[in-house]
């Protein structure tokens, strides 16, 4: 069987793989694609922010272009709608074509099987039409930014009444989410039928990286959340299509006149079930990259990552309390007491697991023998990152301080401080620190340390004034960035400090592009050295670089001890491998 | 598996088969009955749940093999059970315990 | 290295790989249909008067009573395809092939039959100007019959493959294919359990 796939063709071994090294990679490069044109988004909305309706340098012809093609006017500059088109898709590209693909579907596919010792995932060619799926989504939203109208522009919240009555485009968000829903759910079942039966000899579940854990728990959110996503999605095609009144109330008037529906529906109910998928997706997104620093903290202090026991319970419960604070999004709905009284306990509640983790992480650095080089900067950058983000949390999860600050620029500088120096410092991390793994080549230090520390500098010059912003009261989402406020004027000049940070952050990333072309680009040693980070793991101790196609390993590993036995005492190397007796 | 224990499991579904139609004519004639507790129906609905559970329960546990599943699939769906009862209570919760019902204007 | 546990089960979780994700999948598909009936119970019991009484000042009600024949006739159609199911799948371990193909076929048939009554009930009601726009009870019938009814086409594409081209597998992996067909069985009685519950909610507690 195996004498088969030597002679596959290039359409079968690249294309249209179902080996998860070759999807893992299709996964990366797509997600990656993704990420710059979502950042490419953002670029062009802190030209307005900086300097309200003016012409954006280097790039007006094409927003002019597109303004044209959506029916909005502009000189080159980026008008009030076209500002919400590309906030409404900055967010919907970065979270569900850019971050969760990489995370989960480059990733979790390329390492997990690689870690617990299985030969592949457990259902390959589902794998394959999960990535299929996600592409053809992905393009849908592509697609959109060129219909009348422009893509959608309701927020990536996509909140009724506004939504339902908005633009062609937000038909074409919803079909691609249901596209994207899908591949979604598929490749969660999948990684979870991996590690629950495809876990080599030895291979208990206390003995799994933590990496593993956090892959694990992330595809249960996925499965059991996005659904309900799903169903409002459905209900919001219907009513945008066939006229329903799912989410229209009675009474409803637009641009002076009364709306010719049923009536009857609920706005309120979008927001139940958006948001019930949507916190956990939260977590989704920052649960792989708490994975990612685990294992880079663990490799990097030649020492055991402190606590495991509380890190796998921590998560658990993370994951299962993920599900029982979403309405903490909708504090200002009037909410009654009891409800509210409700959401702000279990909020509260949900912090600690997040705290334990954190705390083990840093724990872990104590007393250790630590090498600085560029995947462990990312992972030490993101402890303190997170844990801003995770700090300025918490007065947006009690109800008393949400109401100065909700929908305020202090809810962006708090999501972003957990996702952008957050979940993308651990991917930074990730690809720096697997790189070898998959293409038997070491990326250039130098170039990797250039990028950390210009990121790190430029990350919190975009997202630490927004929380001074927000304290202030100026609202998000705001085309021309407060200018027409009277209460914004004294903190608008942070505006055009944020946007330098941000082009500058683009220039940081430069370093980063050259540094990946140019390592793949180059010639491979003879025999590249399989385990250059000398980890305990088995896709660094049993595997090739890059592992061998259909099936990883020679023979099934076996593993005898723990994912972090680093420094054992009386042992010869200060790295003891799971698979050695 | 012998010819002998799938003989069982037959007979065993064709009055699993039996009580779902009862149950189904059950569920009809109790449409027409008139539950009303001062003039509320949630007696009729409570009725009409409780046998669409049943039934329900008689098809997972029998046809769906789930009397005789393993540890693991019953995990999965008891924690799928539980987020599904706060899908469905916590939004009729939230109207029931809404502000705008509590304010006398 | 092949993948283990296709056929074989594992030890210490006494399943097989597709066993375990058919369960995961209904899991997502019991979220799936729960998010729909939340908005049942949410739109309901926000209204003054159900089914609610449209522009055209009338309502559904009436119309339903007369359906209820049709729709009860339906739940039996599809309890009875349920049994054949699972005694499409019996035949399997009992490797009576003919009985096999004729449970299937019987399957089939009463899916197609489940979807023609379907379409006389929708197209009536259409014709009468209950369409999903006349008011939120329409517009939740026929998303969630809809969505119901596609799940069908979608497992009744999925049975035919099964009973026609997908036969191939029994020759060569008998024990594959007939984890296969137990597999397919849970997605059938899945989708006959959610019709047990839709047909009180939508026709008859009103």
């Amino acid at each position: 069987m195996s004498n088969s796939h030597n002679n596959e063709s290039f359409w079968r071994k690249y294309i249209f793989s179902t080996d998860h090294k070759i999807i893992g990679i299709q996964y990366g490069i797509t997600a990656l694609l993704f990420l710059f044109i979502g950042f490419s988004l953002m670029m062009v909305m802190r030209w307005q922010l900086a300097y309200p309706d003016t012409a954006v340098p280097f790039v007006g012809g094409l927003v002019k272009w597109l303004a044209d093609l959506n029916g909005f006017a502009s000189d080159g500059n980026l008008p009030a709608d076209l500002y919400n088109v590309f906030g409404a898709m900055h967010g919907t590209i970065m979270i569900f074509l850019g971050v969760v693909p990489l995370v989960v579907g480059a990733f979790g596919n390329y390492i997990v099987p690689l870690q617990i010792g299985a030969p592949d995932m457990a259902f390959p060619k589902l794998n394959m039409s999960s990535y299929w799926v996600y592409f053809v989504g992905g393009i849908i939203m592509l697609f959109s930014f060129f219909l009348p109208g422009g893509a959608a522009n309701s927020g990536w919240t996509s909140y009724p009444p506004l939504a339902d009555i908005a633009t062609t485009g937000q038909t074409f968000w919803l079909i691609g989410m249901v596209f994207l829903i899908t591949s979604s759910l598929l490749g969660s079942i999948n990684i979870i039928v991996t590690i629950v039966q495809l876990r080599a000899e030895g291979m208990t579940w206390m003995r799994l990286p933590f990496f593993v854990w956090t892959q694990f728990v992330t595809s249960f959110l996925l499965v059991l959340a996005f659904p309900p996503l799903e169903a409002a999605g459905i209900f919001q095609l219907m009513d945008r299509v066939f006229g329903t009144s799912f989410f229209l109330p009675s009474g409803l008037v637009v641009g002076g006149q009364a709306l010719q529906v049923s009536g009857g529906g609920s706005p309120l109910l979008w927001q139940h079930l958006f948001w019930f998928l949507a916190h956990p997706e939260v977590y989704v997104l920052i649960l792989p990259g708490m994975g990612v620093v685990a294992e880079i903290i663990a490799n990097n202090t030649r020492k055991p990552i402190w606590g495991y026991k509380s890190l796998v319970y921590s998560v658990v419960f993370l994951g299962f309390m993920s599900f029982v604070v979403w309405a903490h999004h909708m504090f200002l709905t009037g909410m009654g007491q009891a409800m509210s009284n409700f959401f702000q306990t279990t909020t509260m509640i949900i912090s600690v697991p997040s705290v334990i983790i954190l705390s083990c992480l840093m724990l872990s650095l104590w007393g250790g023998s630590i090498r600085l080089n560029t995947p462990m900067l990312f992972a030490l950058g993101w402890i303190p990152m997170f844990g801003i983000g995770g700090l300025t949390g918490l007065p947006l999860g009690l109800s008393t301080p949400d109401i100065h600050l909700h929908d305020t620029y202090y809810v962006i500088g708090h999501f972003h401080y957990v996702v952008a120096p957050g979940t993308i410092f651990a991917i930074f991390a990730g690809i720096y620190y697997w790189f070898p793994k998959i293409t038997g080549k070491m990326l250039n230090e130098t170039l990797g340390k250039v990028h950390f520390y210009f990121s790190f500098i430029f990350m919190n010059g975009i997202f630490w004034p927004m929380l001074i912003q927000g304290l202030a009261g100026v609202s998000r989402r705001l085309a021309d960035g407060g200018t027409s406020y009277a209460h914004a004027q004294d903190v608008l000049f942070w505006n055009e400090i944020m946007s330098y940070s941000a082009w500058l952050l683009a220039v940081a990333q430069i370093p980063f592009i050259y540094n990946l072309i140019n390592s793949m680009l180059k010639e491979r040693d003879e025999k590249p050295d399989a385990n250059p980070w000398k980890a305990t793991t088995v896709e660094w101790t049993d595997t090739t670089s890059p592992p061998m196609g259909h099936g990883n390993f020679e023979k099934a590993p076996v593993v005898h001890r723990g994912p972090y036995e680093y420094s054992v005492p009386g042992e010869a190397s200060d790295f003891t491998p799971q698979t050695q007796s | 598996m012998s010819v002998k224990d799938m003989s069982h499991h037959i007979a065993n579904y064709r009055n699993i088969f039996i009580y779902l139609l009862i149950g189904t004519a059950l569920t009809v004639i109790a449409s027409y009955m008139d539950f009303n507790v001062q003039d509320s129906i949630a007696g009729a609905i409570f009725v009409g749940l409780l046998i669409a559970c049943i039934k329900g329960y008689l098809v997972a546990a029998n046809f769906m093999h789930l009397n005789s599943e393993k540890k693991i699939i019953y995990w999965i769906l008891l924690l799928t059970v539980f987020f599904l009862a706060l899908l469905l209570f916590i939004p009729l919760l939230w109207d029931l315990n809404n502000m705008s019902n509590q304010i006398n204007y | 290295m092949e993948i283990p546990y296709n056929v074989e089960l594992r030890e210490d979780t006494g399943l097989y790989n597709s066993k375990l994700g058919i369960w995961l999948f209904l899991a997502s598909e019991i979220m799936l249909f729960g998010g729909l009936f939340s908005a049942y119970i949410l739109l309901r019991t926000g209204a003054p008067v159900w089914p609610p009484i449209g522009a055209d000042g009338h309502s559904v009600l009436h119309m339903l009573k007369e359906t209820v024949p049709h729709a009860t006739f339906n739940t039996i159609v599809l309890i009875g395809s349920s049994v054949t199911m699972v005694m499409a799948w019996v035949s399997l371990k009992q490797k009576e092939l003919s009985k096999y193909k004729m449970y299937m076929g019987i399957t089939i048939a009463c899916a197609c039959i489940f979807l023609i009554v379907k379409y006389f009930e929708y197209s009536h009601k259409i014709h009468e100007g209950f369409v999903p726009a006349h008011d939120t009870y329409m517009a939740l019938y026929f998303t969630l019959t809809g969505l119901h009814g596609l799940h069908i086409i979608g497992g009744i594409i999925v049975l035919a493959y099964f009973w026609g081209p997908g036969f191939k597998m029994w020759g060569l992996e008998p024990e594959r294919f007939t984890n296969r067909i137990e597999v397919v069985g849970l997605y059938w009685h899945f989708v006959d359990l959610v019709w047990i519950f839709l047909f009180p909610v939508l026709y008859l507690l009103n």
